[in-house]
């Protein structure tokens, strides 16, 4: 289920049937069980019908090398019964700032030229959904931190819908409302970023302290943490988020001076590694 | 079925076409150049041996590229897509494959009457050849049963690239070079061994050459014959049927296999 207007991650190891899914989803690849519906329509039943209100953009698909970015935005916005294309397309292109590269042929552009080109395709037909398959997969981080403002803002300003797989964690931590963890096949877990990342209770929790180490030491053996210590005046504890206030408070009581204090909570990557791993169940 | 999106991939057709040397060399420099050396080939014949045997190769020449355009345009149009990784994107796109099929299948008539219009004129002016002696008839049934032949062929052909891939892609423009021996392409049926020529009746191009030698080789414009170019529909009919029904199961089969997405992979 992806809301109205939200962006939803699928996530997942290798493996574990993102872009299978999202073929599925296309239309490309038939399930062998279960069910899709946009809109309230049964997709088989109504193919043609969904398929003109959503759309695809992915870095493993693209688009025909030897004929002109202009040529191809048109085959595609035919395709999609756009009765007037050129007003559409150079409006698309403005926004994504490729007028220029319109009429070159698509093989000569660059990764990041190819990925603004799809997420056009992928705009023309005013789609209520899009589904994304690692559209920042072929990109340098330069490029990929510039996609993403413009998926954002293709969202904010066109209220679109967005499935998104992709293995970085960190984008999907910055772009996604909702994640889906998939594991060989199956939904495992299916939350917000942060609400997931809550489901694991570990934390990390580094002070830097001016005072006797021995009482440092005294108090965690006391509370039983686990604990060691990367220099003589910094400790490295094991914790849980929940335990967090309690040692800072209970180190002061005992006359230790912290000066400074790192907390390392759970990461969206942590929730996948367990995930990936079998080490847990977050879900 | 909708006439946008079959515009819509003949318009595709188009742009890959002019900008693909390669589509350019297989159609149109492969066939002007077969045309001016079978033109030669037949100069020689005629001059040396019989003058009707001469003519015969040509003329099985150029109705031969109706089959082998056609044929072409449908199976290779679709790997270019494939390579280009861009099937995926026109069938996400409201585009139905019967949509796709068809337009593919105008694309090559539309190929074929451009060569076949050029060709035919070199081997007029060029060699004294015309092709217009057959009859205006004769030459529309030829190039519908042949049109509607090289279709079958290539639609089982892209049913199996669908269905394994393009490790078998080398079968677009490969395979049908199968049939001609077996229809009797340049020389008359009796000359295969009997095995063979009951192999050849069951494919209707050799029909469709054994009447165009047949009105050929008449003194005047000759009429039909009806009864080869009804036993050419005939068999063309079961052919496209059987073709459509194998195509449409490898096409659900690689959709189920997961096969139809990983072909551009």
């Amino acid at each position: 289920m992806v809301p109205k207007g939200k962006i939803v991650g699928l996530l997942g190891p290798n493996g574990a049937g993102k872009t299978t899914t999202i073929h599925m989803l296309l239309g490309i690849t038939t399930p062998t069980a279960g069910r899709i519906t946009y809109f309230g329509r049964e997709f088989v039943a109504h193919r043609q019908e969904c398929l003109q209100r959503i759309n695809y953009a992915s870095s493993f698909n693209t688009l025909q090398g030897r004929i002109s970015v202009w040529e191809n935005l048109l085959v595609f916005a035919r395709l999609y019964g756009l009765t007037n294309p050129g007003p559409r397309i150079r409006e698309l292109a403005a926004y994504f700032e490729i007028i220029d590269l319109l009429p070159k042929r698509y093989w000569d552009l660059s990764a990041g030229q190819k990925t603004r080109v799809n997420l056009i395709k992928a705009l023309l037909n005013e789609p209520e959904l899009i589904l994304m398959d690692e559209p920042t997969a072929s990109l340098d981080p330069d490029i990929a931190d510039k996609t993403l403002s413009l998926i954002e803002e293709a969202r904010r300003a066109l209220g679109v819908s967005i499935l998104y797989t992709s293995h970085r964690m960190d984008e999907v931590n910055r772009i996604c409302d909702e994640v889906i963890f998939l594991d060989r096949g199956r939904i495992v877990a299916h939350d917000t970023p942060l609400g997931l990342t809550k489901r694991i209770d570990a934390a990390q929790l580094k002070l830097t302290f001016d005072g006797e180490r021995r009482v440092v030491e005294a108090f965690l053996v006391e509370r039983g943490q686990r604990h060691g210590f990367p220099q003589p005046h910094v400790v490295s504890i094991d914790t849980t988020a929940a335990q967090i206030p309690a040692l800072i408070f209970g180190l002061s009581e005992r006359g230790v001076w912290i000066t400074d204090i790192e907390v390392k909570k759970p990461t969206l990557e942590d929730v996948f590694l367990r995930i990936a791993r079998g080490t847990d169940d977050v879900g | 079925m909708s006439g946008n999106r079959i515009g819509a991939i003949l318009l595709q057709e188009l742009y890959i076409t002019k900008r693909s040397l390669e589509v350019i060399m297989d159609l149109l420099v492969f066939s002007l150049m077969t045309v001016v050396v079978f033109g030669f080939i037949t100069r020689f014949l005629v001059g040396a041996m019989n003058a009707t045997a001469g003519s015969y190769l040509i003329l099985g020449l150029l109705l031969w590229e109706i089959i082998r355009i056609n044929q072409y345009s449908l199976s290779v149009g679709s790997l270019w897509n494939i390579w280009a990784r861009n099937l995926s994107n026109l069938f996400i796109a409201p585009l139905s494959l019967t949509e796709y099929i068809v337009a593919h299948m105008l694309s090559g008539v539309l190929k074929t009457l451009v060569i076949f219009g050029v060709i035919s004129a070199i081997a007029a002016y060029g060699f004294h050849f015309n092709i217009l002696r057959l009859g205006p008839l004769n030459l529309a049934l030829f190039f519908m049963n042949l049109t509607i032949f090289s279709w079958a062929v290539g639609l089982v052909v892209l049913g199996l690239i669908f269905l394994f891939g393009t490790r078998i892609q080398a079968l677009a423009w490969g395979l049908i070079f199968l049939f001609q021996p077996l229809s009797a392409t340049f020389f008359p049926v009796s000359i295969l061994p009997p095995v063979l020529q009951s192999v050849a009746y069951a494919l209707p191009p050799t029909f469709v050459f054994e009447a165009a030698r047949q009105a050929y080789g008449a003194a005047a414009s000759s009429g039909v014959n009806w009864s080869y170019a009804a036993a050419a529909a005939a068999e063309n009919l079961i052919y496209f049927v059987l073709a459509v029904q194998a195509f449409a199961l490898m096409v659900a089969r690689s959709r189920r296999t997961g096969q139809f997405a990983r072909n551009e992979g």
